[in-house]
């Protein structure tokens, strides 16, 4: 591997770190601020196909399908006194491994695969929530700083074990 | 005092019947909590409602072409519903006749036969074996192939809805739905529609009667549970869910009919086809709608929701499946609909403002499934029955129905009002009673 992309995939290690600690501190504001305006935010729905019939997942219907207006929705409502679902938060720990840099223009653009599991634990549940995925990220450079410009989450269950998706993937 | 001795376990079937009867007073709006928690209730509603009524499978437009099928859960049951080289869809139990492997694993495709991953026996997506791996040698040629096709399922459709029942003597299908299509003709039936993408599925640890309930009469959550919606302007004040029409039929349907509605919520270019596949009255209510949520007795729901999404009006239409699990567990699965000869930009919109309100992402969504499971673990375990805690259904009581309304059924003016759960759970003992 070059130094080139040992560099870089050292930062996208760091990057999506912080951006698990974020989230898992329940940051929103500053989650969101990692993101990209070009923003597409994107978990299609996983679906069992006959053998080995690929791919097995929707292209036409998906969990999350945002942009990073309905992003903003999504992080405003947590915020009033009136999103029941999150509140009290749930505690979560994200898992991020397997970190792989696809592609990598210094200080242009990145794609970048990595692995994520999510624990969460609701209220006094004494039982857990497993959320496991690929994401297929894809990273622009903006003042400075890598922003996030797509994500793509593929979710490993085709019937989501989880309440709801109230938390981000 | 609590009443450690009496336990429904303990109690035959015909007795677990007259406790119900004598606790659960619909016309009194007395609900008792431990109808969503008891696993005895469970089971005999297994077989009481689930064995005897009607239930969704799916929508037509999901298996559009010959060969097309979808595999689905029918009362706990996986069953095959295929549209066959004839253009005609029938459903079949999952299993092989020969020795009971289930015998289509996916969850969608095309297939003109099916082939038993177990011995190789072959059966036609008509439900006729077909094929039997050297048959003439181990069998003598003395197979019977006739006796053995897959185990047939009756179905019917409905405006694309296609509905099954385990039941041999089943209430008239069109009678099931009864004055209640009226409704349904305008939430899913108001042209051509078609589902897109497969349905979502996700699991919450709540009694599925609560979400057909909640469905069929809550209105009155949206301004608490939903309170976030009207602080980000997607709909225009916490109060925006009391004005309208709460409407049942027989059968324990009902839906909840938001008007009027200043703006016209569907794609305006299709007014032609609306006038053509409804009655005037029915396009009449149709565009005065903001928003419509429903129950069809017992667990399939639907919606028809008007919100502004990124600074543009927009609707989208779903329908919902609660399906049991365990007393404490269901799957929700939500399938969405849209108008097939909606532009583009509109079947994009209204998919995106699906996503975001009532998928399992959905921030409308995500406040009730919160909701649910705690009603839930509330219910559960000995004391919300020993101690005979119940839930208050008397909402709307004192209220009369309006006469001259445009559809069927009896009706209230304002949301307001619980009748329909009413009607709901009466419907719901009836069964449990016949
Ligand atoms: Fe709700």
């Amino acid at each position: 591997m070059s130094m080139e992309r040992l560099l870089a995939k050292h930062i996208f290690e760091e990057w999506l770190y912080h951006e698990a600690k974020c989230l898992d501190e329940i940051e929103f504001d500053r989650w969101f601020n990692l993101m990209h305006p070009d923003l597409r935010y994107e978990m299609p729905v996983r679906v069992n196909k006959e053998g080995m019939e690929r791919p097995d997942y929707a292209t036409d219907m998906f969990a999350f399908q945002d942009d990073i207006n309905t992003l903003k929705m999504r992080v405003e409502r947590l915020k009033t006194e009136y999103a029941w679902a999150e509140m009290p938060p749930s505690r979560t720990r994200r898992f991020v491994s397997n970190v792989r840099v696809a592609e990598f223009e210094d200080h242009q653009r990145a794609v970048v695969n990595s692995y994520l599991l999510i624990y969460r634990s609701r209220s006094t549940d004494i039982e857990h929530d497993l959320i496991s995925g690929e994401r297929r990220d894809e990273f622009k450079y903006l003042d400075g700083d890598w922003k996030l410009s797509k994500r793509f989450f593929l979710v490993d269950q085709t019937t989501l074990n989880t309440r709801n998706l109230a938390i981000f993937v | 005092m609590i009443k450690t001795d009496v336990r429904l376990d303990d109690m035959t079937r015909g007795e677990i019947v007259r406790y119900l009867e004598n606790t659960v007073e619909p016309e009194e709006g007395i609900i008792p909590a431990y109808i969503m928690s008891d696993p005895a209730v469970y089971d005999l509603e297994h077989e009481k409602v689930f064995l005897k009524t009607w239930l969704f499978l799916g929508h037509e437009s999901e298996i559009p072409n010959n060969g097309d099928f979808v595999t689905r859960d029918l009362a706990g049951y996986s069953v095959i519903v295929s549209r066959n080289q004839d253009g005609v869809i029938r459903a079949f139990y999952n299993m092989c006749t020969h020795r009971g492997m289930k015998l289509c694993r996916a969850d969608k495709g095309n297939k003109a036969r099916f082939t038993c991953p177990y011995h190789g026996f072959t059966f036609k997506n008509s439900g006729e074996l077909i094929g039997v791996p050297m048959q003439k040698d181990i069998y003598g040629g003395k197979l019977d192939f006739e006796a053995m096709g897959l185990h047939q399922v009756t179905i019917e459709t409905y405006k694309g809805l296609i509905f099954g029942t385990f039941n041999d003597t089943p209430q008239d299908f069109s009678e099931f739905l009864g004055d209640f299509k009226w409704y349904l003709d305008i939430a899913v039936g108001r042209t051509d529609m078609e589902v897109v993408g497969p349905p979502q599925k996700f699991i919450i640890n709540s009694q599925w009667k609560i979400g057909a309930d909640n469905f069929v009469s809550d209105s009155y959550h949206t301004m608490v549970t939903h309170g976030s919606i009207a602080k980000l302007g997607m709909v225009p004040n916490a109060t925006y869910s009391k004005k309208g029409y709460q409407v049942h039929t027989e059968n324990g349907h009902g839906c909840n009919i938001g008007m009027p509605n200043p703006d016209f919520a569907f794609p305006e270019e299709l007014i032609p086809e609306y006038k053509a596949h409804l009655s005037p009255q029915q396009f009449d209510m149709m565009a005065d709608l903001k928003n419509m949520i429903g129950t069809i007795f017992p667990n399939l729901s639907f919606l028809v929701s008007h919100t502004e999404v990124k600074g543009k009006l927009i609707s989208n239409t779903t329908v919902r499946l609660w399906r049991p699990i365990a007393v404490d567990k269901m799957e929700v699965i939500t399938w969405f609909l849209v108008e097939k000869n909606a532009s583009e930009d509109w079947k994009h919109r209204s998919r995106e403002s699906y996503i975001l309100t009532f998928s399992p992402s959905g921030i409308f969504e995500q406040d009730d499934t919160e909701v649910f499971t705690d009603i839930t673990g509330a219910a559960s375990g000995h004391v919300p029955f020993a101690k005979n805690y119940t839930y208050n259904y008397t909402m709307g009581k004192h209220r009369v129905p309006v006469k001259d309304f445009l559809g069927p059924g009896i009706v209230y003016d304002d949301k307001f009002t619980e009748a329909n759960s009413r009607s709901y759970y009466r419907y719901w003992l009836d069964l449990m009673k016949a």
